[in-house]
């Protein structure tokens, strides 16, 4: 079908209207299954063929490159036109084949060989094989593109060695042993060599596939190809006919033929438009967002879908750092009580997490004690608990640590000094900034003047990593993988996310001591019970020493029309469009 | 002065007396939360009792969760509590009721605040912002009219020049742009000053052209040429024979000025530039209407935003009145 | 022509004062787009060293700037480093979004404004200019923002109008009359807002031109040749009266564009708005600097168009230009 298509495009105010006739519309049928196609087999229930599915972006995507992107909204779009080796399933959160039909470890644990797929094919036709493998990996490991996945595929300070053994074979020589060495594959997206290599030998892959780029450019061996894209507006993406997963009754996947992304800047946005049905599937929305969908679920026909508390950990944490800029003098005197572990226990008995999961979150969000959430069943160490919250203990503990109160109620320092600090939030982010004026109003009973600020996400971020220049925040910390590695970062006393005290060369306390040495082991132990008992000492130390105050960690709240089957929303990251290539249109 | 200019300055004087005094007024502090009372509707008065007897002293009635699980309240007219007047808690109220009643007029927000108090204590924020940001827009733009209009030559044309710049600029653009400059980690009664500054920083240029423009015409009047002559300093002439002539013209500006400037205190923080939490401004109470649910949930929080129409018509009114005087002012 | 060029030189020297000031200021601010990265736990520091410098975040800002002008001048904006494209492809969807408001907004306001002012001005002081006057007051004191908020819970209650963005969905399958229906169903609620916030300002000042006009004695001696009186208002005061009122069209479109801003985030219209609130939050350098420039030649624009209005009705202003 033929469209006279309206186009306004424009140079700095200067408008020049054109029209162009675009023939758009005709839906790719799937490519009939060949012989010798060794295609995965979907355990879904099977849907039928057709259909286009809208969910809604809270931004752009930025990039359609998979080497080089960082944001959540282009990682969602390019994870449905990309597709890894060894996948983690996001229901069962364990590894399955995916381009990797299997695998095998050596015994020292060092030497991994995979076994690819025979037929499959790119989004284009061209056939894949152990050479796309090795470029792909031989481009996120290039140090001049400083690809993201780079950190994660250099394992002892020594990048994964990877060779083909032959068309369908390729192994990874690891440096050191490496615990779940192969949920390091996930997300890892498979190149066409045959489409970038040139690109690649110019030194442009960087700027390759940008949301410029036309879409025939690009092919993937993801369920879905990219279709077009319209800045401001939407992206479409289309079944990929030669995707290499069938159902229960041989049909080919995908079974949508499109899906839609809209991009709506607000989260209030986007409930209107998912509630005006406009579109089929919606997630990340607050819960008083979520209670005005629910009432509305029976009369619309769409339900909702509250999938319990997920990865994201929100918490409270001081300046412990021990270089300051000049000019902070006034953090350095304050960070005398910082530093006492009975503060940070008297400042976290003090808080009322429950009015934080009532009121913030109405109730869809669990207290945390540590990082390590309920939902993670396979990490958390039980034995950690959270004591009732209690001002009295708070003003038990502050009083054996040197504290005292004046006659109005102030609490002072052993030197006389009131207490009072200043707590950052993100500005963009509501319920972080309820969090803050819940604890500051905590805080209040117990005697402490703590001041709510509010900043710009980019400048609060600025001041933890770079400049020191705060006394406590409320962050969150999010996480793509129930494994402890990706928490290495976070705990490890060099880590990047070492929020409270950055830039160390060595750990700064005993316990921060223990803690480096824990993580350091599980990362090389095999065995996950072994692992396990490892990270459950992690846990009792930080919820012994409270580095960061742990508060709570919202639940993933999903939303879904009647009409998606196989509609099956999981707690990691995407949330609901994990299985895009099993969703279909009733 | 003329009376409806009397009336209105007197209206304008008297709300600005109400905010100014807004602890007095306000039955709460705008950060007192209730944490059991999260968005919960206006509190009705009561004259009449659960006997049917009626009483001059009105009342409330307490306040519980409907246990459907909504997150509705309802009345509970088992406990009482009569509204009194001028109570003195740790600090003095208008009025109030006691303990564990809670008296929210304008209903609550989703912390359980006192929307009436939080309006009180937001409009005095950005009423003040309003007239103090205009009072250094007219200053600047006092200095830089006079002097461009009364040394006139290359210190006009560079003003003048300035003052162009500035005008051509869509304001509203710039001044969101310039407040992402600046540094935000900032406490409430800081970023008070700075919107301040930012916003008369940007907006001298319009009173300083017409200024200029009163002062190129009166420099030219008799008394002043006949001053000079007689050797007056500059600053003589400006202070004694200048200065009185653009009063009118910066009365009425301010008039003009005030709410226009309230009003873009208002839009920063309705964008979230503004003051933070828990500070009140009108700005982050309109604010709140960004979200889906409040605006489709909570009528009462639209209250602080439609107050806005009154003020504005009272300054509106008065800025008319002031033109009308000015014309009638022999030049 | 003296008139005219002299006004585009001084619109050209306004642009680069400004985006002096704009650059500098920018400058000044603490954070930037690597920051952002940080927070994912897989990036190793040396990456973000990397990233800073690939950006040219280490470079003066003296550097800074003389790069971007020197690519200004070649019609090159800069690079948006959120959206990883040059900054006019970004603003140029943009500004035909906004101009797609502001455009039929300006000429509903003013066939609006027109009959109505000047019905006011005719029936002066009568029940008439009394009704228009208390409407068009509370009009004019109510802030924009409270429009767009209560139009968008009218459209939110009553679902007669889409909120938010542009298109519906399936807009690319329409036929190019159901795509203008569908875009004019959409704009509906925004041009309103914008329709609102500017009539008052037009009908007081039109009003306030006709009343003048009408005082003077070419119309009384119209009057009393007995000429009809609808035909004698808009065929003959309307057009003496006119010149000021061209001035003023530049003046609307500077408070349209301030209306716009809010309308447009608030309705969530993908404009120069949305835009340039989400680029100073990401501090996406280039592109706040290219939206303020922008929007400033959009105002400067208008203010032109009405200078060659003016140019052309005014026989004065050409001859002074002349000579």
């Amino acid at each position: 079908m033929c469209a006279l298509k309206l186009k306004v495009r424009s140079i700095l105010g200067l408008g020049v209207i054109a029209l162009q006739l675009a023939c758009a519309w005709a839906i790719v049928p799937p490519q009939p299954v060949r012989p010798g196609e060794e295609l995965a087999l979907s355990t879904a229930q099977s849907g039928k063929y057709g259909g286009r599915l809208a969910i809604a972006l809270r931004s752009e995507p930025k990039t359609f490159n998979p080497v080089t992107l960082v944001d959540g909204s282009s990682r969602e779009i390019t994870g449905r036109l990309n597709a890894d080796l060894i996948h983690i399933n996001r229901a069962t959160q364990n590894t399955e084949p995916a381009l990797a039909k299997s695998w095998k470890v050596s015994k020292d644990g060092l030497r991994y060989t995979l076994q690819l797929r025979r037929g499959v094919r790119f989004s284009d036709g061209a056939p894949f094989d152990a050479d796309d493998v090795v470029f792909s990996f031989a481009v996120y490991l290039d140090e001049k593109l400083h690809s993201p996945q780079r950190d994660l595929l250099v394992v002892g300070d020594k990048p994964i060695a990877v060779t083909k053994v032959d068309a369908y074979t390729v192994a990874f020589q690891l440096a050191q042993p490496y615990a779940a060495a192969e949920r390091i594959f996930d997300n890892i997206a498979i190149l066409p060599r045959h489409l970038l290599l040139k690109t690649y030998e110019q030194g442009k892959i960087g700027e390759a596939w940008s949301i410029s780029a036309i879409a025939s450019e690009m092919a993937g061996l993801g369920p879905f190809r990219l279709k077009e894209y319209l800045p401001g507006q939407r992206a479409t993406i289309e079944r990929n006919p030669y995707y290499w997963k069938i159902d229960k009754e041989k049909k080919r996947l995908p079974y949508l033929d499109e899906i839609t992304f809209l991009f709506v800047p607000s989260e209030d946005a986007q409930v209107i438009r998912f509630q005006s049905g406009e579109t089929d599937l919606i997630s990340r929305m607050s819960a008083d967002n979520y209670a005005v969908l629910e009432r509305d679920q029976q009369a619309r026909a769409f339900h909702m879908n509250d999938l319990g508390p997920g990865l994201e950990y929100n918490f409270l944490f001081f300046n412990l750092n021990s270089v300051l800029p000049k000019g902070a003098g006034s953090v350095a005197a304050k960070q005398d009580w910082f530093r006492k572990v009975e503060f940070r226990r008297a400042i976290s008995a003090a808080i009322d997490r429950d009015s934080i999961t009532k009121l913030v979150y109405r109730g869809r969000a669990t207290s945390l004690v540590t990082h390590v959430n309920p939902a993670n069943k396979l990490w958390l160490n039980p034995n950690v608990r959270l004591a009732p919250r209690s001002a009295d203990k708070a003003r038990e503990m502050l009083r054996t640590a040197g504290f005292s109160w004046k006659q109005d109620g102030t609490l002072v320092s052993a030197s006389g000094a009131p207490v009072e600090f200043s707590i950052l939030t993100s500005s963009s982010n509501a319920q972080r900034s309820q969090i803050a004026t819940i604890i500051q109003d905590d805080l209040k009973q117990i005697g402490i003047k703590a001041q709510v600020v509010p900043l710009e996400f980019r400048s609060l971020l600025d001041r933890v990593f770079q400049t020191h220049e705060y006394e406590a925040a409320v962050l969150g910390l999010g996480g793509g993988d129930v494994d402890p590695n990706p928490q290495m970062n976070v705990w490890l006393s060099t880590g990047s996310n070492h929020l409270w005290n950055l830039g160390e060369n060595k750990p700064a306390t005993p316990w921060e001591a223990e803690i480096d040495g824990l993580m350091k082991q599980q990362l090389s132990t095999l065995k996950v019970p072994a692992r396990k008992r490892l990270y459950d000492r992690v846990q009792q130390l930080v919820a012994d020493n409270l580095p960061i105050i742990c508060l709570a960690s919202p639940n993933i709240l999903v939303g879904a029309k009647n009409k998606v089957g196989n509609f099956n929303p999981s707690i990691l990251d995407p949330y609901v469009l994990w299985n895009a290539d099993e969703l279909f249109l009733q | 002065m003329n009376s409806p200019l009397r009336r209105w300055l007197a209206v304008l004087v008297a709300i600005h007396f109400i905010f100014l005094f807004c602890g007095f007024f306000a039955p709460y502090d705008e950060a007192e939360q209730d944490r059991a009372a999260s968005y919960a509707p206006p509190t009705k008065l009561h004259f009449v009792d659960v006997a049917g007897r009626f009483g001059i002293r009105p009342f409330v009635c307490a306040r519980k969760e409907v246990e459907d699980s909504s997150g509705g309240y309802e009345e509970d007219c088992s406990h009482t509590y009569a509204v009194r007047f001028f109570v003195s808690g740790t600090k003095s109220h208008l009025f109030g009721v006691d303990a564990p009643g809670r008296i929210s007029l304008l209903g609550t927000d989703g912390l359980g605040r006192d929307q009436l108090s939080r309006f009180l204590f937001g409009a005095r924020l950005s009423l003040f912002a309003g007239l103090l940001a205009t009072t250094l827009a007219l200053i600047v733009g006092l200095i830089v009219g006079m002097a461009a209009g009364f040394y006139g030559s290359i210190v006009d044309t560079v003003l003048m020049r300035l003052a162009e710049l500035f005008l051509a600029l869509p304001w509203i653009y710039l001044l969101l742009a310039v407040r992402a400059f600046l540094p935000l980690h900032l406490s409430p009664e800081q970023t008070f000053l700075l919107l301040v500054t930012l916003i008369g920083a940007i907006g001298w240029a319009r009173p300083a052209r017409l200024i200029r423009g009163v002062v190129l015409s009166g420099k030219q009047r008799n008394f002043v040429l006949v001053g000079r002559n007689l050797g007056a300093t500059d600053f003589y002439l400006l202070r004694r024979h200048i200065l009185p002539q653009v009063y009118g013209v910066v009365l009425a500006q301010a008039a003009l000025l005030v709410p226009q400037y309230i009003l873009s205190e208002i839009t920063l923080s309705f964008l979230g530039l503004g003051v933070g939490e828990p500070a009140a401004s009108l700005g982050n109470l309109l604010g709140a209407l960004q979200q889906y649910h409040v605006l489709t949930s909570y009528w009462w929080m639209f209250i602080p935003g439609i107050s806005l129409i009154p003020l504005f018509l009272a300054y509106f009114l008065m800025a008319n009145a002031l033109q009308r005087r000015l014309e009638f002012i022999p030049i | 022509m003296r008139f005219l060029f002299s006004r585009l030189v001084h619109g050209i020297f306004l642009l680069i004062g400004i985006s002096v000031l704009a650059f500098l200021l920018f400058a000044l601010a603490p954070g930037d787009y690597v920051s952002e990265i940080r927070l994912n736990p897989q990036i190793s520091p040396e990456t973000l060293v990397a990233l800073r410098h690939q950006y040219g975040f280490d470079d003066s800002i003296a550097v800074r700037y003389a790069h971007w002008l020197g690519a200004a001048l070649h019609g090159d904006f800069g690079f948006s480093f959120a959206y990883n494209v040059p900054v006019t492809r970004l603003l140029g969807d943009r500004v035909a979004n906004t101009l797609l408001l502001t455009l039929p907004a300006t000429l509903l306001a003013w066939l609006v404004a027109i009959p109505i002012g000047v019905i006011s001005a005719a029936k002066q002081n009568r029940w008439e200019d009394r009704a228009v006057s208390l409407g068009n007051t509370t009009l004019l004191i109510t802030p924009d923002l409270l429009i767009s908020l209560s139009f968008l819970w009218f459209a939110l209650r009553t679902g007669y109008f889409p909120v938010g963005s542009m298109t519906s969905l399936g807009y690319e399958e329409m036929r190019w009359p159901e795509k203008l229906k569908d875009i004019a169903l959409h704009a509906a609620i925004p041009i309103t807002v914008l329709v609102l916030s500017i009539v008052p300002v037009l009908i007081r000042h039109i009003r306030a031109t006709m009343v003048e006009t009408l005082q003077s004695p070419f119309v009384r001696a119209a009057r009393a040749h007995g000429i009809p009186r609808g035909r004698l208002l808009f065929r003959h005061v309307f057009p003496a009266a006119l010149n000021p009122l061209i001035s003023l069209l530049g003046l609307s479109i500077a408070n349209l564009l301030g209306a716009a801003l809010i309308t447009e985030i608030v309705m969530s219209w993908p404009g120069l708005g949305p835009l340039l609130l989400e680029s100073v939050l990401a501090r996406d350098l280039y592109v706040v600097i290219g939206a303020v420039l922008v929007s400033t030649l959009l105002l400067q624009a208008g203010v032109f168009i009405s200078d060659l209005l003016l140019f052309a009705s005014d026989p004065r202003i050409r001859t002074k230009s002349a000579g």
